[in-house]
């Protein structure tokens, strides 16, 4: 620890110059009956070889994706992000840097959120976008509230927002702790067996103050239906759609066909998966949302000089200036992460992004392909995908996903575990990093399983 | 200047890909979803890339850069080798949807973290799973909520906040539906246990508050106002931002405190990354753990038959709370920011107690040296101590009032006359209570030499003269931002050819 405290040696020194005879009396004004009595009971310190040492041992004992062949997304998604990413995002002049409050001494990280906010733009075809929210979920959850600040006094159906009802639970157990304390009712959209949205029942949703669905779909289909939405939903009736942003490179942008606000999980682009965290929340949106809408923004200005200069802005939105009228109580986002995206893109270029679209497609399509001719595996919706697909198995899921286990295969998703009915079915994902290698294994193993549950039953 | 869109940028794709695998059949996008316009960015080559990144990073200012007394945000080192555990591939290239007997490592290193906050907190129970400051506050006060609608108690709709509270405290409680109710400091910028008092009553859920508070100052009464909220029937909500002043000292806890939230980025050094990502795990009393967010990491220990699997002994599990709240994020927190902190807090293990020790160590001296270099400059008559004390803690306060009247120089133009001179500047304006406030706080990693030369380039920036001084700054990449400017002419993008 001694590195971590360059004055270890003069605290006596100090505190003489100060008046004091020791540390003690820099606390004399905390009452003695709350003070912690003794040492606390942790471990001894360690030095930084011990550290890396356990690290190394204790993740060690996690397996990591790459190790074996895995076929689990849902929502993120494995992926390459080229070392020079890495490299610079790890400069201190970034990563050692607070909010960026004096902006003569920011203009780094400003402009380069700046930049961030037009490649987002660009993406989804929106004129604004934020400097990122925490992750996908809670930027849907925020988009939810703002369409309501933002409808309400005209929706026929107030206070009302409507949600696919595909949305995995966990997302929408986000959306319900952001809503309840607006009193906002979240209510379901239905989907067709073929896996696409029922456009009959949207009618139910015309009036209200929100509709939130994904594109492509949490089953992984890439829906045409979202097309004619936001005809049918009217002026007063926020479209959100929800993205997997690399699938931009080659899908319509949601703005172009009528998203009043665009969402996503921005980790595919720039980020590994890292156990779901940190990532980084994509929220754009129309002008009519601009002044209600939740998190930081950056503006292009000038200096008393008249020079190009970027500073936040738009911040009487924020909690620390709005306090309880706050738009939302965001403080600390995800900037670094949305800066590890923005370098992503930059490399990328658009044409890259669609290769990189394209190459997700093929690994999923290469991936159904292979499996639709494997006995006792069923491709559960003939639909375009672009990532992933659910799939019926023999016997149940848990069962099936077990075996592939112990035959050094992550199998996917139990979509058991985001309907509960669902006992058969497993989401499998692909991305630009699954292999054929990988895929012919899963295959062998999933034939061998269909044979060993057929034996069973 | 470099501008990402003022790069022409070559034609065709960047950087090189594999092909795809191959297929039977083309995968193709649905005729109405084909993407008819291209998004418009310019694709770099690396070396543009790393050029026009590495420009923007030296137009930046971070703690590898300077001394960087950013009150209340605890700017303290951020020791590289967190960085490299965060990159390996058993953090970096994990799913949280793996099966629980794939992630032993990460359950065991969440479930030590749960347990050594809960320990410092003199907490009970703890979840990683809010990932920033704010966002534990909205969840340690959802947990309250849902606990007294368990009880019948749907009555409590009101939250107390001080008005020296941070924004986020009130923010929070707000979303989650509560009423403020804000009570005002005393002058000298501690707690009004009167005003507490005459506010407390059955329809009081919690009241939020920070200690010390954000002038730097240790509430001594907060016992005190523990039992009137506690008398009330109302909960106790701890704001963790300062809790870098108090580990092996004090605790929420012993304090009287039913939840808290921690902000690791400040306390535990997860690097701020010019606005996050951030990890805002919150404790709670027993009375309030099962409400948490799950799931919780928990763990068994190993049967004789199970060893073999076991990690130092113990299967590790998670845990989904009785009557959980639900989610908070979609998955289980930022677990890369908890992995950094959880390497920091190794280095200190039981010796937690000396960084908060030379966390206020630092923050005395500082105040102490810069009262000597102004005397000795002749410009001690230009500020005055925020609040009266014999000692802060972690941070401290200024009031440039004095300055402001005498030479029209605000806490702003000093602000701006310390960047000159390659220093961050200290929190400004805040807290409201402090006239032209300056809120100062070193943090532990800043060394002696360090503090007495920033004190007396504080006082050489009191004696420039004032002229100068609105002129400040003039070394930086740009000068003065007109923030009115920028609100008034909005530009959120690059305007390519609209413009």
């Amino acid at each position: 620890m001694v590195d971590q405290l360059p004055n270890r040696g003069r605290e006596a020194e100090m505190l003489k110059e100060m008046g004091f005879d020791s540390m003690e009396d820099l606390f004399a004004d905390i009452p003695e009956d709350v003070r912690f009595k003794g040492e606390l009971p942790l471990p001894a310190p360690q030095s930084e070889e011990e550290i890396i040492a356990d690290a190394r041992r204790l993740l060690g004992a996690n397996q990591d994706l790459g190790s074996r062949p895995s076929f689990l997304g849902a929502g993120l998604y494995r992926n390459y992000v080229p070392a020079a990413v890495f490299q610079l995002v790890t400069r201190g002049e970034f990563l050692t840097a607070y909010t960026p409050y004096q902006p003569e001494v920011s203009q780094g990280m400003l402009q380069a959120m700046w930049e961030f906010q037009t490649l987002v733009s660009e993406l989804v075809g929106l004129p604004i976008a934020n400097l990122s929210l925490y992750d996908g979920s809670t930027a849907a959850a925020e988009a939810l509230t703002c369409a309501v600040r933002v409808h309400n006094r005209k929706a026929s159906q107030p206070n009302t927002v409507y949600v696919s009802e595909l949305t995995p639970p966990d997302k929408m157990s986000v959306m319900h702790n952001y809503c309840q304390g607006a009193d906002i009712s979240i209510k379901t959209l239905a989907h067709k067996p073929d896996g696409t949205l029922d456009l009959e029942a949207v009618e139910a949703a015309a009036g209200s103050c929100g509709v939130y669905i994904e594109q492509p779909n949490p089953l992984g289909v890439m829906d045409e239906g979202l097309v004619g939405l936001k005809a049918m939903l009217g002026d007063h009736t926020a479209l959100i759609v929800g993205v997997q942003p690399v699938s931009l490179g080659v899908l319509e942008a949601p703005g172009h066909y009528g998203a009043d606000i665009v969402v996503g999980e921005g980790q595919p682009l720039g980020s590994p998966v890292t156990a779901g965290g940190p990532l980084y929340g994509i929220f754009a949106c129309k002008q009519p949302y601009l002044r209600l809408m939740p998190g930081r923004i950056v503006g292009r200005s000038i200096d008393v000089d008249g020079n190009e200069a970027y500073c936040l802005t738009l911040s009487t939105r924020e909690q620390h200036i709005r306090r309880h009228r706050a738009t939302s109580n965001i403080c600390t986002n995800e900037t670094l992460i949305a800066l590890m995206g923005a370098m992503h893109m930059a490399l990328l270029g658009p044409d890259g992004l669609a290769d990189l679209a394209h190459r997700n497609m093929a690994a999923c399509q290469a991936l159904k392909e292979r499996l639709s001719t494997v006995d006792g595996v069923e491709i559960v919706h003939d639909a375009p995908h672009f990532n992933e697909f659910a799939i019926r198995v023999k016997g149940s899921a848990s069962a099936c996903l077990a075996h592939l286990d112990q035959h050094g295969i992550t199998g996917g998703l139990d979509l058991s575990r985001w309907f509960p009915d669902i006992t058969d079915q497993i989401l499998v994902t692909a991305t630009d990093q699954t292999r054929s290698g990988d895929i012919e294994a899963l295959a062998a193993q999933l034939a061998l399983w269909s044979t060993h549950a057929e034996v069973a039953a | 200047m470099s501008h990402l869109f003022g790069h022409n940028g070559a034609e065709g794709e960047g950087y090189s890909q594999p092909a795809p695998l191959t297929t039977a059949q083309t995968p193709s996008v649905p005729s109405a979803l084909v993407r008819a316009r291209p998004a418009r960015w310019p694709r770099l080559s690396e070396p543009e890339m790393v050029r026009h990144y590495t420009w923007l990073s030296k137009r930046n200012f971070g703690i590898d850069t300077g001394f960087y007394p950013l009150g209340s945000c605890t700017m303290k080192h951020n020791p590289r080798v967190n960085e490299v555990i965060a990159q390996l591939p058993g953090i970096a290239d994990i799913h949280p949807h793996q099966p629980e007997h794939q992630l032993q490592g990460w359950l065991s290193i969440y479930y030590e973290m749960q347990h050594m906050l809960a320990v410092v907190a003199g907490m009970d129970d703890v979840t990683l799973q809010p990932v920033a400051g704010a966002q534990g506050e909205f969840t340690a006060i959802r947990c309250i909520q849902e606990y007294f609608r368990l009880r019948g108690e749907d009555q409590r709709t009101k939250v107390i906040v001080p008005d020296s509270a941070h924004g986020t405290n009130p923010a929070s409680a707000a979303m989650a539906g509560f009423e403020i109710v804000e009570i005002p400091s005393l002058e000298d910028g501690r707690m009004d246990l009167e005003a507490l008092a005459a506010v407390a009553d059955e329809t009081t859920a919690a009241m939020m508050i920070t200690n010390p508070n954000t002038l730097g100052l240790f509430e001594a009464d907060i016992s005190e106002a523990s039992r009137i909220v506690h008398d009330a029937g109302g909960q106790m909500y701890y704001d963790g931002a300062n809790f870098n002043a108090i580990l092996g000292i004090t605790s929420p806890g012993l304090m009287g405190f039913d939840a808290v939230h921690f902000n690791l980025h400040k306390t535990f050094s997860q690097p701020h990354g010019g606005g996050g990502p951030g990890s805002g795990p919150i404790g709670v009393k027993s009375h309030l753990a099962p409400f948490l967010p799950g799931p919780v990491a928990a763990r068994d220990e190993a049967s004789p038959e199970d060893v073999h699997r076991s990690l130092d002994g113990h299967i590790y599990r998670w845990h989904e709370p009785e009557h959980s709240i639900g989610k908070v994020q979609q998955w289980h927190g930022n677990a890369g920011a908890v992995i950094r902190c959880w390497a920091y807090y190794r280095r200190y293990g039981s010796g937690l107690k000396q960084m908060s020790e030379h966390a206020v160590l630092n923050a005395n001296y500082l105040r102490h040296a810069i009262h000597r270099e102004a005397k000795a400059a002749g410009v001690d008559h230009l500020f005055e101590d925020g609040a009266e004390t014999e000692v802060a803690k972690h941070e401290f306060t200024l009031s440039m009032q004095p300055a402001k009247e005498a030479l029209g120089v605000s806490a702003m133009d000093v602000a701006k006359g310390l960047l000159d001179r390659g220093y961050m500047a200290p929190t400004v304006y805040f807290p409201l209570v402090v006239p032209e406030c300056m809120m100062i706080e070193p943090t532990e990693t800043e060394s002696k030499d360090t503090l007495d030369t920033f004190a007396e380039h504080f006082a050489q920036v009191l004696k420039t003269d004032p002229e100068t001084l609105h002129e400040a700054p003039i070394t930086t990449p740009v000068r003065r931002v007109d923030e009115v400017y920028a609100a008034r002419n909005l530009c959120l993008k690059h305007p390519f050819d609209e413009a």
